[in-house]
């Protein structure tokens, strides 16, 4: 639970959509790395996001703050931003700082992909 | 059972408080929503007294059981400059969508996520004192 280091994976699955999975510590350094890739796929014409944080079991206020940072940029070039495999209790951080009211949430990265079909050639 | 961690400001540290819950309250047949949210709390008070704590704290976790509940009790202490915990804004989702800071939501976090939140606080010493249920959810 507590494997701190990050590792990270990100994909344009499709036109428009971009995935990265990120499994490890959301702290400042893991945010910020989740952040880098959002930043490189909204760059290369993502206006879709999902990010699978399967594996992801600890997470800090910091690190969270940071992907709110996304969840704006996202929103200001009139984008959208996913998430899933939460755990109840990042699930739950994620309510309480607001992520979810903008974001949302799917319980599988299968699930995320078909509700997000229709938005981007998935 | 009890465990007393005296932690120094280095970064990552919150992580080894993090490790002690999830021995201790696995110890205590906590379900893993429980520790997970117990995690999450004892990683913000870690992170709030390493930056104004001014220097080493301490972490002690025990099972106790309260109105004949068992449970996890988490303190965390420093000897920072102290706060009014009272004053201390709870934070909101519409307080900070928009603004271009987006911290202070440790003590949040840390009310939300727990199910008893004491907070004691003076010039040189402030003791964060939380509770988790061995059966509450995350």
């Amino acid at each position: 639970m507590t494997d701190e280091q990050m590792r990270l994976s990100k994909d344009i699955v499709a036109d428009g959509f971009g995935l990265i999975a990120a499994a490890g510590y959301i702290n400042n350094e893991g945010g910020q790395a989740i952040a880098d890739a959002a930043t490189e796929l909204i760059e290369g014409g993502c206006g879709t996001l999902l990010i699978d944080l399967d594996g992801t079991r600890i997470i800090n206020s910091i690190g969270v703050s940071i992907l709110l940072e996304i969840m704006e940029k996202l929103l200001e070039d009139k984008g959208r931003l996913a998430f899933c495999n939460l755990t109840p209790t990042i699930s739950k951080t994620f309510e309480i700082m607001g992520l979810v009211q903008y974001a949302t949430v799917y319980p599988d990265r299968d699930t995320a992909r078909a509700a997000l079909a229709g938005d981007a050639a998935v | 059972m009890e465990v007393v961690l005296h932690l120094p400001v280095v970064p990552n540290v919150e992580l080894v408080a993090a490790k002690a819950v999830e021995a201790v309250g696995g110890a205590i047949g906590m379900h893993q929503g429980g520790i997970e949210a117990a995690s999450v709390a004892i990683v913000e008070a870690c992170l709030n007294a390493m930056e104004h704590g001014g220097g080493q704290m301490v972490v002690r976790m025990s099972a106790e059981t309260f109105e004949g509940r068992p449970g996890l009790v988490i303190e965390v202490e420093d000897q920072g400059k102290g706060f009014d915990p009272s004053a201390a804004p709870r934070n909101s989702a519409t307080r900070v969508a928009g603004c271009t800071t987006k911290r202070g939501w440790g003590l949040t976090l840390i009310r939300e996520l727990m199910d008893d939140v004491q907070i004691r606080s003076h010039p040189g010493r402030t003791l964060v004192r939380m509770r988790k249920f061995v059966e509450s959810s995350p």
